[in-house]
């Protein structure tokens, strides 16, 4: 029996990584997807992928203009919003005595202002009863070197999980976070100039993972059709860590 | 319905509320489940309540004797464990000035102590990948008046999982705890004297509950299924809080 039928969900960041493999993950319990990047090629290849029942809208969730034209497009078609996936992230790794206006504002515009932006202008078209679900990640709760304005960002968008189910309790909109640990996601690529770096990198958090592995980004997947689905009917305000547990070291 | 299918389940405590949720809705999903609690009579009703693919083992998780019984039966039936759910606890509501030796180490015995080692003596029969739930509370999260020894003893169960977690990764094995926030069962109709007091306890709770009503027992069972099966294969030494966002505003 599919746990989305007949829902329209929005997954953010939705052609790559852990986006794609949630948006995959939901048409397949029949949903309807809208999925959002910035980049056309990579959101044309992410639709052909996932084959049915979904659509790619080019777009930056820093702009403003950019998320009213998602959204006009969603209402104009679909009429409504029952899940709200805000996947769109970045990374980029400043040691503190090295970091730039630029890139602090640049992972804020995305990460953290992006992101409340674009749940607020969903809000006129959620569904009462509906899901948000917004990535964190182990970095709020650990210091890892170069991560100050990446690790704030997440910090700031578990605690915006906090006020909005207080916020939206009236509504039965539920709010909840994944904080993932290392996931093998582009998102490495980011961090390193070469293939060959960014392996490197991939190598060495997951030797960080008491598990030993990066995780999939199906396994992110499942957790969100978790919490995007009536089996999560009672979770709401959670941050939930999938991490092969790296937040018990 | 079949997402656990093939797998052995363990549930200590699953003759009432949460726990019998739980066993109802693991059977349903395939899992064959045996039902570890002290009453012989309510077992019985329970085993005959769920029908099929369902045993009872009756014991006591504070003698060890009654443990090593209970594993005996496991092994002798030809099985090993892939869920075990350590579901039993002893709740008493004693203020600081008037907790007994007696009152403290009934918290203690059965919720601490019991509960190590019933996972203790599992070890042996369990699958690797196997996963291990721990049924926690908000008590642990919040200053209740009156569960001083309650929620401390609950409180160890957090610190199981992530030691646990660090001593099992080899062999795969997930531990979590799950922690329920209130949850409507006939419990607070046997223990008011009136229907009008009853639905007085009931709006009492739900007036500190985002999500503005109690939980079901099913919705706990959900998220217990969900820590249960493959779809948090990357879930790991972290708390599940069911709690309606109570605990996160």
């Amino acid at each position: 029996m599919q746990k989305l039928q007949g829902k329209v969900a929005l997954v953010t960041g939705g052609s790559s990584g852990m986006g794609l493999a949630t948006a995959k993950r939901f048409v397949e319990e029949g949903a309807f997807v809208y999925i959002s990047g910035r980049r056309q090629l990579e959101l044309d290849k992410a639709v052909s992928l996932i084959g049915r029942s979904v659509a790619g809208v080019q777009g930056d969730v820093s702009k403003l203009a950019d998320l009213d034209r998602l959204y006009a497009r969603i209402a104009g078609e679909k009429g409504k919003i029952d899940i709200l996936f805000a996947g769109a992230g970045i990374v980029d790794p400043q040691p503190l005595a090295e970091t730039t206006e630029e890139s602090f504002d640049k992972v804020f515009a995305i990460n953290t202002r992006g992101l409340a932006f674009t749940v607020k202008k969903a809000l006129p078209l959620l569904n009462d009863g509906g899901a948000i679900i917004v990535i964190t990640s182990i970095a709020e709760n650990k210091g890892i070197p170069g991560f100050t304005a990446y690790s704030a960002t997440k910090a700031a968008v578990r605690s915006f999980v906090r006020t909005w189910t207080a916020e939206l309790k009236d509504r039965r909109i539920r709010v909840n976070a994944i904080s993932p640990g290392p996931i093998d996601t582009p998102i490495f690529e980011q961090q390193a100039p070469t293939k060959e770096g960014a392996d490197q990198v991939r190598a060495q958090f997951a030797a960080a993972v008491p598990f030993g592995r990066l995780g999939r980004p199906e396994e992110i997947a499942s957790a969100a059709l978790f919490l995007a689905s009536d089996e999560a009917s009672f979770v709401a305000g959670v941050d939930l860590p999938v991490d092969g547990g790296m937040s018990a070291l | 319905m079949s997402r656990l299918r093939d797998k052995i389940a363990l549930i200590t405590g699953g003759t009432s509320g949460i726990g019998l949720a739980a066993a109802q809705r693991f059977a349903a999903e395939g899992a064959f489940v045996y039902i570890f609690a002290r009453r012989q009579e309510e077992l019985g009703k329970t085993i005959a309540s769920i029908g099929r693919n369902v045993t009872g083992v009756q014991g006591d998780v504070r003698k060890l004797e009654d443990l090593d019984q209970l594993y005996a039966r496991i092994a002798s039936d030809g099985r090993k464990l892939d869920v075990v759910v350590a579901n039993v606890g002893a709740v008493n509501s004693v203020k600081l000035a008037d907790v007994s030796l007696e009152s403290f180490n009934q918290n203690f015995d059965t919720n601490a102590r019991g509960v190590l080692f019933t996972v203790q003596k599992a070890l042996p029969l369990l699958n690797n990948g196997a996963s291990i739930i721990l049924t926690s509370t908000i008590a642990s999260l919040r200053g209740f008046p009156g569960r001083s020894a309650y929620a401390a003893s609950k409180t160890a169960l957090r610190s199981y999982a992530r030691t646990w977690t660090m001593e099992l990764k080899d062999r795969g094995i997930r531990v979590n705890t799950i922690t329920p926030g209130p949850c409507d069962t006939p419990l607070i109709d046997a223990e008011t004297k009136s229907p009008e007091e009853a639905a007085a306890v009931r709006a009492k709770h739900a007036a500190n509950i985002p999500l503005g009503r109690m939980a079901r027992p099913e919705e706990i069972a959900a998220a217990m299924l969900f820590l249960a099966s493959d779809d948090s294969s990357f879930v790991a030494g972290s708390e599940l809080l069911v709690d309606g966002g109570m605990c996160s505003v």
